[in-house]
């Protein structure tokens, strides 16, 4: 069964269960706030959360960051002992069965590939390490570099079939990258635990581009989250109170290098196998960080058109994108539920130096 | 390749003929049957069952789900929670029962699987071989003296499969390393110093009160012989597999340093395991300090080796190497006169240059490859690498140590004993 053909008309469901808040212990403003952190997935993920006493705080921060290393020994592509890296290098010889959350994972980030026509799309893993993005600080390409893995990109050349629970690659050479969805994923994950716990108030964020807010501080309608303007240090451009649902950010200058005055960012078209350059930040909140994470990148390879009609579609997803056409104008806005500060949009282009 | 030999590897001839430490040598893979991904038949469907799917139980679905054929078919667990927890981890309803017993009465149920805590290890690894069902046990095999002997008898009079959960011995690099150690690359290995140290209160969050000691097992010492038992277990498996014996004595200590919460086994834990010849096993865990995370340094006469969780690599000898041969060249030819500025650092500062590491990027998680290898065991009836007999050399020295431990004393580990008739 080609995996491609059946996706089309089937709404991508997140696959994790909605967070349904459900809170009668104490309140948080009787409460002392922890903060913990943890290196994983190539960033620091963060938790701030009310408690009782440190121990309790403890043992739930505990929790939480043993499902983010459980997320990162199943999803990381730089790790030879995951279940994607065994994928990346055995699928092409053999359909590899899986366990069930992986395959649910792949299932659900392919379903954000046929919903954007490709735009989003984890196959990505050569054209990063082309374009020196896997550990190393970034170079340019030639174009030979690039046609010679034009074939081993894209998410048409995956087969998932789901009675067996298997992935296969139809071609040699697929390497798939999670870098657009994992974290996302593992977020949503950590939210399912603290739901388990479970904690009246907390902030959970994978290195600040995806967080979900559980409640709010004592006082609070939610918990503040500051976008801020890309390449301006110190700049806002707008703040959101954010309560049980998920918000992301997909920036063109948070993984990049400069090359002769050019900034390259880590956001590919998996057209031209170039980074994308029509878009300088997006940022998308929804009701999973699996979706916000998928979003904020999927929003970010569209082209202008087919981004406000994939918004239209989505009544539950609010969105504030960033063009460099904008210069002085407003950001593309849809359902943005808090203020925007407009004398600050004056973005910098891709020719910046910092 | 990879799987190929280490799929070999997770195989021995027989419990009996297996010696303990010993693994089949790489010349054996060319006729090992090949096990890859292969598709299917309804022939290759394997179902299995599980006791106790908390952390690990959930962990262990997860892998053997990875294996084609592989089918959950029930569960049991005296927590509710953690059968919701099952579903969605499977994707279904899995059969469950609050009695492991009333589960074992299917007739559907090709292989058990035991992630219980191991104060119930013996009852459930036991009642699952007696009804004639192959087992792979979590370690620490059993938690008393008495219930390792029992296990071994069970298993070696019935003759059925058992699979100790000691994944290191399927992880390649360790292979690799313990066969190039064994072909003597690092002279004669005469000690072994194992580290596991972490920053966390080891405590999980109790909803209710009550459930206290059930979730909280691991830290009192009814249910639970502390770090020793729960993390040294494997680094003593190593150490066994290494030397090729079990320990014969231990020397313990531990303390509370930082987390004084009503617990009864120590939050540091410091052991020293005697082997024959002189050799030991020098074990320390913290839980205030992550710096050293999970590791093993073998000291031999001629070199190091440092084992870790993703690589082994090796270190020759440093300093002072000392050679008997006679430097006739120095008298014959003469010595040369030159230049001498080359800095050296002293002689006892620690040596921080780089080593020979062997490459495992190519290697699965070791944990699959053990519940690939419990599977073709099962299928090919065949006895495992990490069988009954490695088992008991790592739990025979945790069931003593941990009362050495708790004690700060030293006592004499039990040694293997040929099973009861
Ligand atoms: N091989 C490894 O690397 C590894 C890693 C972690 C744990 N383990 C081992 O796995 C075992 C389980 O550890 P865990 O962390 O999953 O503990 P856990 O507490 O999370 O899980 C144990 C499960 O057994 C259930 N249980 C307790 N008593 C029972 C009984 N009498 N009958 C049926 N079910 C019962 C509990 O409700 C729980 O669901 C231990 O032996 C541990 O040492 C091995």
């Amino acid at each position: 069964m080609s995996y491609a053909s059946s996706f089309h008309e089937r709404p991508p469901t997140p696959p994790v269960p909605a967070f349904a808040p459900d809170r009668q212990e104490e309140l948080p403003g009787a409460l002392p706030l922890y903060s913990f952190s943890t290196p994983a997935m190539g960033t620091e993920f963060t938790l701030h959360l009310y408690s009782s006493s440190q121990d309790k705080a403890r043992s739930i921060a505990g929790a939480a960051f043993e499902e983010v290393h459980r997320i990162e020994n199943l999803l990381s592509h730089y790790r030879p002992g995951s279940e994607l890296s065994r994928i990346n290098r055995e699928a092409f010889d053999h359909p590899v069965t899986t366990d069930p959350e992986t395959f649910q994972f792949l299932d659900y980030a392919f379903a954000w590939s046929a919903r954007s026509e490709g735009a989003f799309d984890i196959t990505v893993g050569k054209l990063m390490k082309a374009w020196g993005f896997f550990g190393d600080t970034g170079r340019v390409p030639t174009p030979q570099e690039l046609s010679s893995i034009r074939s081993q990109v894209g998410w048409r050349n995956v087969c998932l079939d789901p009675d067996r629970r298997t992935v296969r690659f139809l071609v040699p050479g697929i390497e798939l990258d999670p870098g657009g969805i994992g974290k996302g994923y593992a977020v949503d994950r950590v939210v399912r635990v603290l739901q388990d716990e479970p904690v009246p108030a907390s902030l959970i964020s994978a290195g600040s581009s995806t967080l979900y807010a559980i409640g709010s501080p004592p006082g609070e309608v939610g918990w503040k989250v500051r976008v801020p303007v890309p390449g301006k240090p110190g700049h806002i451009l707008s703040t959101v109170l954010l309560r049980d649902t998920s918000l992301s950010t997909a920036n063109y200058t948070e993984k990049r290098f400069l090359d002769r005055g050019h900034l390259y960012g880590s956001i590919m078209s998996t057209e031209t196998l170039l980074p994308i350059e029509s878009v300088l930040q997006v940022t998308a909140v929804a009701p999973s960080a699996t979706d916000s994470d998928a979003l904020s990148n999927v929003l970010f390879a569209l082209p202008t058109h087919a981004r406000a009609s994939l918004l239209d579609s989505l009544p539950a997803v609010s969105a504030l994108v960033l063009t460099p056409e904008q210069e002085t104008a407003q950001p593309e806005a849809v359902r943005w539920p808090a203020p925007i500060a407009k004398e600050d949009c004056e973005c910098s282009t891709m020719m910046e130096e910092d | 390749m990879m799987n190929r030999r280490s799929l070999l590897q997770g195989l021995s001839l027989s419990i009996l003929s297996a010696t303990m430490g010993v693994s089949p040598r790489h010349g054996e893979a060319e006729d090992a049957p090949e096990v890859g991904d292969q598709p299917v038949t309804s022939a290759d469907r394997l179902r299995i069952a599980v006791i106790g799917p908390g952390s690990r139980g959930k962990e262990l679905i997860r892998q053997f789900l990875r294996v084609p054929g592989v089918e959950v078919v029930a569960v049991a667990d005296v927590y509710e929670l953690r059968f919701l927890q099952v579903n969605e981890l499977v994707g279904k309803a899995v059969p469950a029962y609050k009695d492991y017993r009333q589960m074992l009465e299917r007739r559907d149920i090709d292989a058990v699987v035991v992630a219980s805590p191991p104060l119930f290890h013996a009852q459930h690894v036991i009642d699952s071989i007696q009804s004639g069902r192959p087992v792979y046990g979590e370690k620490t095999m059993g938690f008393t003296e008495e219930d390792n002997y029992n296990i071994v008898n069970a298993v070696t009079q019935s003759g059925q499969i058992y699979q100790v959960g000691h994944q290191n011995r399927y992880a390649p690099w360790f292979q690799e390393a313990i066969r190039r150690i064994h072909e003597g690359e690092i002279g004669e290995p005469t000690h072994v110093y194992a580290y596991w140290f972490r920053r966390d209160n080891w405590r999980r969050n109790v909803p209710d009160p009550n459930l206290e000691h059930l979730i909280n097992w691991r830290l009192y010492r009814e249910s639970s012989g502390g770090l020793l038992e729960e993390l040294g277990s494997h680094q003593i498996d190593v150490a066994n597999w290494i030397f090729g014996e079990q320990p014969q004595t231990v020397l313990g200590s531990t303390s509370i340093v930082l987390y004084n919460d009503g617990r009864t086994v120590g939050d540091n834990v410091q052991a020293i395991l005697g082997y024959s010849k002189g050799r030991r096993m020098i074990f320390s865990s913290l839980t205030d300090n992550a710096f050293m995370g999970d590791q093993l340094w073998v000291y031999g006469t001629n070199g190091s080796v440092q084992l870790t969780v993703e690589d082994a690599t090796f270190y020759g000898s440093i300093h002072h190497t000392i050679t008997g041969s006679d430097h006739t060249d120095a008298v014959r030819r003469g010595v040369k006169t030159g230049a001498s500025y080359n800095y050296a650092a002293d002689d006892e500062m620690p040596y921080r240059g780089p080593g020979k590491r062997i490459d495992a990027r190519k290697a699965e998680d070791p944990t699959l490859t053990a519940c690939r290898s419990f599977v073709h065991c099962v299928r090919t009836k065949t006895q495992p690498v990490a069988d009954v007999r490695v088992g008991f050399g790592s739990a025979m020295a945790c069931t003593t140590g941990k009362n050495a431990v708790f004690e700060g004393s030293m006592k004499n580990v039990p040694q293997w004993k040929p099973p009861a008739a």
